[in-house]
C-alpha cells in the first residue's frame, strides 16, 4: 500500500504536540485494568477499540477515509510509543494488518465500505484462513474448493491452525477455484461469514493445553461471489499484501517489551544468587547484547524509511533475529531455574506463576507460525541476497 | 533522540568505496601485504589531501573535519570491506581519537594537524601483553627527568603498526598512576620488532621502550584512557562488520555461478540458510556499530556497553562470515589464490584486538551488575 502522508486535521501540529495530544488522549480514555474473565476481556477489548475508532484515534497507518488517521511514517512511530506507554490492548482476531491493506488495494468501494470501518472498530473480528492440513508452507497445494453457481460459490474444505477462529466473525481465505493441479494459478482470495450454514468450528487443543486455534470445516458453504477480492483465480498475489511499514513501526514495541522481560530476568538472575556464576553472566550479557540490538535493528529501519522511504535490509532480518532471541532466553530461564523451572503454573512451586515455563512452551510457535523460519531464510536468501530459486518453490 | 545514516553519509560512503576499489583492490592488497603490510605512502597522501579522511574525527581548529564517530565508523566499515592495508585504525581511530579524548590541548596542537594532514602517523600502546585499553595490564614506567621531561621503559608486546607509527601513545606507571605519554618513534631509546601474526593485511609490532624521552599528555579526567579505548572500540566494530559483510557477498557471489548437481550452489537450502543467518547476525552488527559511535558522540552513558555489545557481536560476526567463505568456496577456498583466507586471517586476528568477544560480554555484565 502506498504510504498515507495527508494527516489532515494533523498538519498544523508540532511532532511534540501531536504526542503530547496523543498522550492526553489515551490517559483520559484509558482501557482501565485488564478484566481477568475470557468473555469480559474481550467486551473490554472491543469496547476500548470501538471507543479509539470513533474518536479517530485508531488505525495510525489508515487512509482516513476508511477510519484511520492517515499519518506519515513518523507520527505512526509517536502513535506506538504511546499506545504501548498506554497498554492499549492489542485489537482480536488476526491478520489485520494482512486482510486490510489486501481490501484498501483489491477491493471494490462497497468491499472497503463494508468491511474496513467495522474492522478496525473490531465490530467484525477476522480471521486467517489459509493453512490446511496439507497445506502450510506449500500453501499453493490447498485443497479446500470453491464451485460457481450463479452469485455464489459453494464451498468444501478444511482450514486448520486457525488463530482464535472459535471468535471469528469473518474468515478471510484462500479457497481453489482452478483444477487441483493449478497450484497458484487457480486460487481465489474470498472473504466468507463465520455465521454462514455448512460452517462448524472445532476449537483445537495446542502445544499449552489450552485451544488458541482452532480447525474450520466448510460444508456446501454458500459465499456470495461480492465476497471476493480481485478476479476468480488471481488470489494468489494478495497473498503478500500487508501494511507497508507497519510492522517496522510495531517492532520497537517488541525491542521495548523485550527490555523489561530480560530486566525481569536479570532481578531473578540476582535474586536466586546466581550472577558470580561465569557461564550465566555470560549468557545474560548476550541477551543483553541482542535486546539492545533489536532496539537498534528497530530504530535503524525506522530512519530508514524516514530518511529514504523504504526499510532496508535491517527490516527483512528483524523477525528471524527476535524469534531466535525470544526462544533462546525463555530456554536459558528454564534451564537455569532447575527443577522449579519445569514447574508448570497451576502449582504452588511455580516461579512467577510459571511464566518463564509458559513462555518457553508459546515460543514455540516463534518459528513456525506466519511462516517458519525456514521459509524466512529462503525468502531472505533469495530476495535479499539474490540467490538462485529453489527450483521446487513457487514465485511470491 | 538518535536517528541513524544520514545522506550525507551515504555519499560520504560512495566517496570512499570508489576510492578504496580503485587503490585497495585484491592484487593490491596482496602486494602490500607481501611488503610487511606498511601500507602504500602515496595512498596515503591521497587519502589526506583529496578526501580528508584522516581528518575526519579530528577537530577543525587543528585542521580536521570536526566529524565525529559515527563518520569514522562509515569509513572504517568500507576499510574492513576493502582490506584496505595501511595505518589508518593506528593512526586516526586509535591515537587522534585518543589525543581528542584527553584534555591536552598542547599535545592536541602539536600531533592532531600533522595526523590530519597525513604527515604522521601513529598508534596507541596501552595494555603490556595485549591489543587493548586494559590499564590494570600496565608494567611499563614512566620517571622524570634523564634530559627530558620524562623517560618511559618497558616493552608493550602487541603494538598496531608499532612498527611505522612516528608517534606512539604509551600507558605508562608513575608509582601508582597510569598516565599516557606521547613518545617519538624516531628516537634510540625505542625499538620496534615486527611480529608475524596470522593477519598479513595488518601490521603488528613489539615495541621495547629504553629510557625513552617522553612527553605527559594531560589526559584531564580519570576515564579518558576508557573513553579513547570505546571511541577506537566502536570505530574497530565498524571495520569488523565491513569485512564481515564482504566475505558474505563473496560467499553469494560464488554460489550464484559455481554449478553442481546440474544446479548453483545458492539454490541449496543448505548454503541458503546459513547466509541468511549471516545477514542477520550482520545487518544486526551495522546497527549495533552505528549506535555504539552515535551514543559515544552524543556523549550519552550508554555508550560505554552499547560499545562492548558492538564489539562483542562484530567479531562474533566477522568470525563466522569469514569461516563460512572459505567453507562454501570449497576447495578453491582453501588456496592461497583465493581471497576468502585474506578475510580469515582479518577476521581471526580482529577477534581479540581491543578485546575477546568474551571479555566484552564480562564486561558488559560487570556494567549491568547482573
Ligand atoms: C500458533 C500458530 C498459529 C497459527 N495461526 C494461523 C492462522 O491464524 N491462520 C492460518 O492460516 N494459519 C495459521 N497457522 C499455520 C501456520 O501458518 C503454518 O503452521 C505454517 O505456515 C507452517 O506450515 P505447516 O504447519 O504445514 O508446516 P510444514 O509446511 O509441513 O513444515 C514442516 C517443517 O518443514 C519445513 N519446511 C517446509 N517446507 C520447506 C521448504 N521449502 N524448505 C525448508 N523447510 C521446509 C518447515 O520449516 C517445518 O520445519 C498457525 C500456526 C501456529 C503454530
Amino acid at each position: 500500500m502506498a504510504q498515507q502522508t495527508t494527516s489532515v486535521d494533523h498538519d498544523a501540529e508540532t511532532d511534540d504536540e501531536f504526542r503530547a495530544r496523543i498522550r492526553r488522549w489515551f490517559a483520559e480514555n484509558a482501557p482501565g485494568r485488564r478484566p481477568r474473565d475470557p468473555n469480559e476481556r474481550k467486551a473490554w477489548v472491543r469496547a476500548f477499540h470501538a471507543s479509539m475508532y470513533d474518536a479517530r484515534m485508531t488505525g495510525p497507518s489508515w487512509p482516513v477515509e476508511y477510519g484511520g488517521m492517515g499519518l506519515s511514517f513518523a507520527r505512526q512511530v509517536i502513535y506506538q510509543e504511546e499506545a504501548a506507554r498506554a497498554r492499549v490492548p492489542s485489537p482480536l482476531g488476526t491478520g489485520l494488518g494482512i486482510v486490510a491493506p489486501t481490501i484498501i488495494k483489491y477491493g471494490t468501494p462497497e468491499q472497503r465500505e463494508r468491511w474496513l470501518g467495522p474492522m478496525l472498530r473490531q465490530d467484525l473480528i477476522w480471521c486467517q484462513g489459509y493453512s490446511e492440513p496439507g497445506a502450510g508452507s506449500d500453501l499453493p497445494a490447498l485443497r479446500t474448493t470453491a464451485r460457481r453457481e450463479g452469485d455464489m460459490y459453494i464451498v468444501n474444505g478444511q482450514k486448520v491452525w486457525t488463530t482464535h477462529g472459535s471468535d471469528a466473525d469473518v474468515f478471510f481465505t484462500l479457497v481453489r477455484t482452478g483444477t487441483q493441479e493449478s497450484r497458484q494459478k487457480g486460487i481465489t482470495y474470498l472473504i466468507i461469514d463465520a455465521d454462514s450454514p455448512g460452517i462448524t468450528v472445532r476449537p483445537l487443543r495446542d502445544i499449552t493445553g489450552a485451544a488458541h486455534f482452532a480447525e474450520v470445516f466448510f460444508d456446501d458453504v454458500e459465499v456470495p461471489v461480492d465476497n471476493r477480492i480481485g478476479e476468480e483465480n488471481e488470489g494468489w498475489p494478495l497473498v503478500r499484501t500487508s501494511l507497508g511499514h507497519e510492522r517496522a513501526a510495531g517492532a520497537m514495541n517488541q525491542a521495548t517489551n523485550y527490555r523489561r522481560i530480560l530486566d525481569e530476568l536479570i532481578d531473578l538472575v540476582r535474586e536466586r544468587g546466581l550472577g558470580s556464576d561465569l557461564i550465566i553472566r555470560d549468557r545474560i550479557a548476550d541477551f543483553e547484547i541482542r535486546v539492545r540490538l533489536m532496539k537498534y535493528n528497530a530504530s535503524r529501519v525506522i530512519n530508514d524509511i524516514i530518511v529514504r522511504g523504504e526499510p532496508g535490509a535491517a527490516s527483512s532480518v528483524s523477525r528471524l533475529f527476535i524469534t531466535m532471541f525470544e526462544q533462546e532466553l525463555h530456554e536459558f530461564a528454564v534451564e537455569m531455574l532447575g527443577a522449579d523451572g519445569i514447574v508448570t503454573r497451576g502449582s504452588d512451586l511455580a516461579v512467577q506463576k510459571g511464566r518463564w515455563l509458559m513462555g518457553f512452551i508459546a515460543t514455540r510457535a516463534s518459528t513456525i507460525g506466519a511462516g517458519t523460519s525456514e521459509i524466512q531464510r529462503n525468502t531472505i536468501a533469495e530476495q535479499v541476497l539474490g540467490l538462485p530459486r529453489d527450483p521446487a518453490m513457487p514465485a511470491r | 533522540m538518535i536517528t541513524g545514516w544520514s545522506e550525507e553519509h551515504d555519499q560520504l560512503r560512495e566517496v570512499v568505496r570508489r576510492f578504496l576499489l580503485e587503490k585497495s583492490n585484491p592484487e593490491r592488497v596482496r602486494e602490500l601485504a607481501d611488503g610487511g603490510a606498511a601500507g602504500d605512502p602515496a595512498v596515503w597522501r591521497q587519502m589526506a589531501e583529496q578526501l580528508g579522511l584522516q581528518g575526519l574525527a579530528v577537530p577543525e581548529q587543528y585542521g580536521g573535519t570536526g566529524m565525529g564517530p559515527v563518520e569514522l565508523g562509515v569509513v572504517m566499515e568500507e576499510l574492513g570491506r576493502a582490506l584496505y592495508v595501511g595505518p589508518y585504525f593506528s593512526t586516526v581511530a586509535l591515537a587522534a581519537q585518543a589525543l581528542t579524548a584527553c584534555a591536552d590541548t598542547t599535545a592536541q596542537a602539536a600531533f592532531l594537524p600533522r595526523i590530519a594532514d597525513g604527515s604522521l602517523t601513529a598508534t596507541v600502546a596501552v595494555s603490556d601483553t595485549d591489543l587493548g585499553f586494559d590499564t590494570t595490564d600496565v608494567a611499563t614506567t614512566a620517571e622524570r627527568g634523564g634530559g627530558a621531561e620524562w623517560t618511559v621503559s618497558g616493552t608493550k608486546r602487541y603494538v598496531v603498526d608499532g612498527g611505522t607509527a612516528g608517534l606512539i601513545l604509551v600507558a605508562a606507571r608513575i608509582g601508582d598512576e597510569v598516565g599516557l605519554f606521547a613518545v617519538d618513534a624516531d628516537q634510540s631509546g625505542v625499538r620496534a620488532t615486527p611480529v608475524e601474526t596470522l593477519d598479513i593485511t595488518r601490521a603488528v609490532a613489539s615495541v621495547e621502550f629504553t629510557d625513552a624521552a617522553a612527553t605527559r599528555i594531560d589526559t584531564g579526567d580519570a576515564d579518558a584512557i576508557a573513553r579513547a579505548g570505546d571511541l577506537a572500540t566502536a570505530a574497530f566494530a565498524a571495520e569488523q562488520i565491513g569485512g564481515a559483510s564482504a566475505a558474505l557477498d563473496m560467499t553469494v557471489e560464488y554460489a550464484k555461478i559455481r554449478v553442481q548437481f546440474e544446479r548453483p550452489i545458492g539454490s541449496f537450502q543448505a548454503i541458503k540458510h546459513r547466509c541468511a543467518d549471516l545477514l542477520v547476525q550482520i545487518e544486526s552488527g551495522r546497527s549495533a556499530a552505528f549506535y555504539a559511535a552515535a551514543l559515544l558522540a552524543d556523549g550519552d552513558p550508554e555508550g560505554a556497553i552499547a560499545t562492548s555489545a558492538a564489539a562483542a557481536w562484530c567479531a562474533t560476526a566477522y568470525a563466522k562470515s569469514s569461516r563460512e567463505n572459505v567453507q562454501f568456496h570449497g576447495g578453491i577456498g582453501y588456496t592461497w589464490e583465493c581471497d576468502a583466507h585474506l578475510y580469515l586471517r582479518r577476521a581471526t586476528v580482529s577477534t581479540i584486538v581491543l578485546g575477546a568477544p568474551t571479555a566484552h560480554r564480562v564486561r558488559i555484565a560487570d556494567l549491568m551488575e547482573v
